[in-house]
């Protein structure tokens, strides 16, 4: 898809895919296989909008629109694009401009409580996304409103597009920043499904609180030449790189 | 005697309230901003009404979730702070995912008269114009400020309604409602030129109106309401038969309400001769109250009329370099 066009972000969406792959296939998501339009099928924003691309084959697999819309990312008229919106189907906000899926997210999840319905909605935050002070803004307002119907996973990759978080601006511990907000917050390896799935068997069960998974993550996990280096951040392999590529993906790179 | 006006806050939450005690998915969120009407809201409908803290970027992302969740939202607050302060949730959850909610800022122009530049909203227009999807409405007493509440009740979108801080008196008479579609009423005739104002400063223009007929000249009043989408046709079309047009605005003159009816203008062919009246291009520091600033504007209803005067003089007064006559002054 990315190489076809040349276009997108890969190493942010190899930080965040084992979340994604266990929001849908392992039983955390309540949604129809060819239903985007379902309006009690659970939310999901990719809040870091530069990996919300890393959503479309999901999307795809799950018969929201052709797969063949794939190979047609970013091209003239296509339906997907660099950033998602909700023109596409199964896209729930927005992104593109960080800090704005948490407030989206809590007004979804506080109109799911208001109506008495069991939708929860997830939200996938970049850690680099959480300097923005709009994400706190909502952390006050989801701890006040208890909405225990969302989820916060925050793509702990340790990396903005300069460096690294903790020397460029000092991040320090978000489930500490989290739980101080009221939020019930857990840290987990987010390359292991098995800590994962664990996390998100704690949602609907923290007593009014919402929830935050800090995942700490590699960002362009999975291809060895990528693996925390800020530089890749939104550069494209060339022939050779992209071969090795191919092969490091090919081989066994989860943790268990 | 007339009954003293009401506070357009308390009209427009009056009306969502009545409303919301009908209908459940009507929500009220306000950013630390009362009003009178409110408190009853919150003590009656609790679950209706959302205080996010001080707190407007969230607010905004907050009332798209919403809105996206099927609520009819009215998000609240002071002017600067629901608008410049939160202008790229405005851009991006409210614009470009084109949610119906409506932004309601209390305080609009000079209306925080002792506050300076921190509280002052004299770019709002230009700020809010430049959204695609946004519609513009600023009422100029209780009968506008209710019947565009209505249509904000009726028929949710993205809207930017524009309140004053102070009750105003009336300027429309029963006919408000007729003229929405169009955005504009004629307030008052005149002879061959008009004033198009709105909110405070088209009482203003009344008042200017009044004095410049008492000098012998006949100028009309246009309430122009909704700058956005401005009905640039009928609105040209409108002003076809006078020979001078002039804007009067408590905003700072680019991009704002005078820039638009110009550019309405140079889009139409409409050649007439155009003076944009409004704030020059600086902040506001001065201590005295909003009429003190507006006077060391030359916004002072006798300098409007004057500057109004010199404007409608034949030209080749207008065109001498000497410094202008003030024949109008003692107005």
């Amino acid at each position: 898809m990315v190489m076809a066009t040349k276009k997108g972000h890969i190493p942010s969406c190899f930080s965040s895919v084992e979340l994604l792959v266990s929001l849908f296939y392992g039983g955390t998501l309540r949604y129809q296989r060819g239903k985007p339009d379902d309006s009690d099928r659970d939310r999901l924003i990719v809040s870091k909008g530069h990996a919300a691309m890393a959503l479309y084959p999901i999307l795809a697999d799950i018969g929201y629109f052709p797969e063949s819309e794939l190979a047609q990312f970013t091209r003239k008229n296509a339906m997907l694009r660099m950033y998602a919106d909700p023109s596409i189907p199964g896209i729930d906000a927005i992104s593109g401009s960080l800090g704005h899926g948490l407030g989206i997210a809590s007004g979804f999840a506080l109109a799911a409580k208001q109506d008495g319905r069991l939708q929860r909605s997830f939200v996938i935050l970049g850690d680099s996304e959480c300097y923005e002070g709009s994400v706190w803004e909502s952390a006050y307002f989801a701890h006040h409103y208890e909405l225990d119907n969302l989820v916060a996973i925050v793509d702990r990759n340790g990396l903005a597009i300069m460096g690294k978080t903790e020397e460029l601006c000092r991040i320090g511990s978000l489930e500490d920043k989290f739980r101080s907000f009221g939020w019930d917050a857990l840290t987990i390896n987010g390359h292991s499904f098995a800590e994962i799935s664990k996390a998100f068997s704690r949602v609907g069960r923290t007593n009014g609180k919402p929830l935050a998974v800090i995942a700490n993550t590699v960002k362009g996990k999975g291809i060895g030449f990528m693996e925390n280096r800020s530089e890749w951040h939104n550069r494209m392999p060339n022939a050779t790189e992209q071969e090795q590529a191919w092969l490091d993906l090919e081989s066994p790179c989860l943790s268990h | 005697m007339a009954a003293k006006p009401k506070l357009m806050r308390d009209v427009l939450i009056q009306e969502i309230f009545a409303r919301a005690q009908k209908d459940r998915n009507i929500v009220f969120i306000s950013a630390d901003l009362g009003a009178e009407s409110l408190d009853l809201f919150r003590a009656q409908l609790p679950r209706q009404f959302i205080h996010p803290g001080i707190c407007e970027q969230n607010m905004i992302d907050v009332a798209a979730g919403l809105a996206m969740s099927g609520k009819t939202v009215f998000a609240y607050a002071m002017a600067s702070f629901i608008t410049a302060r939160c202008y790229e949730q405005l851009k991006v959850a409210l614009g470009a995912m084109n949610q119906p909610v409506t932004v309601v800022s209390v305080g609009v122009g000079l209306g925080y008269d002792d506050a300076g530049p921190t509280h002052y909203t004299t770019e709002d227009i230009a700020c809010l114009r430049a959204l695609p999807n946004v519609e513009i409405w600023t009422p100029s007493d209780e009968e506008s400020a209710r019947e565009i509440t209505v249509e904000c009740c009726e028929r949710p979108k993205f809207r930017y309604v524009r309140l004053e801080r102070p009750a105003l008196p009336k300027a429309h008479h029963g006919s408000f409602r007729a003229s929405m579609s169009q955005g504009f009423c004629e307030i008052a005739p005149g002879g061959d030129a008009v004033i198009l104002s709105s909110g405070f400063m088209l009482h203003r223009a009344m008042v200017a109106r009044e004095q410049l007929k008492m000098a012998g000249i006949e100028v009309a009043v246009v309430d122009l309401f909704r700058i956005k989408p401005l009905s640039a046709r009928a609105l040209t079309s409108h002003l076809s038969r006078f020979s001078h047009v002039i804007t009067l605005e408590e905003q700072c003159l680019a991009g704002g309400f005078g820039g638009a009816v110009a550019e309405a203008f140079a889009d139409h062919g409409l050649t007439k001769p155009l003076l944009r009246l409004g704030l020059p291009d600086r902040y506001f520091f001065e201590n005295g109250g909003r009429n003190h600033v507006l006077e060391s504007c030359g916004l002072g209803t006798s300098a409007i009329v004057e500057r109004i005067g010199e404007f409608l003089a034949p030209s080749h007064r207008r065109s001498t370099h000497l410094p202008t006559v003030p024949t109008l002054s003692s107005f």
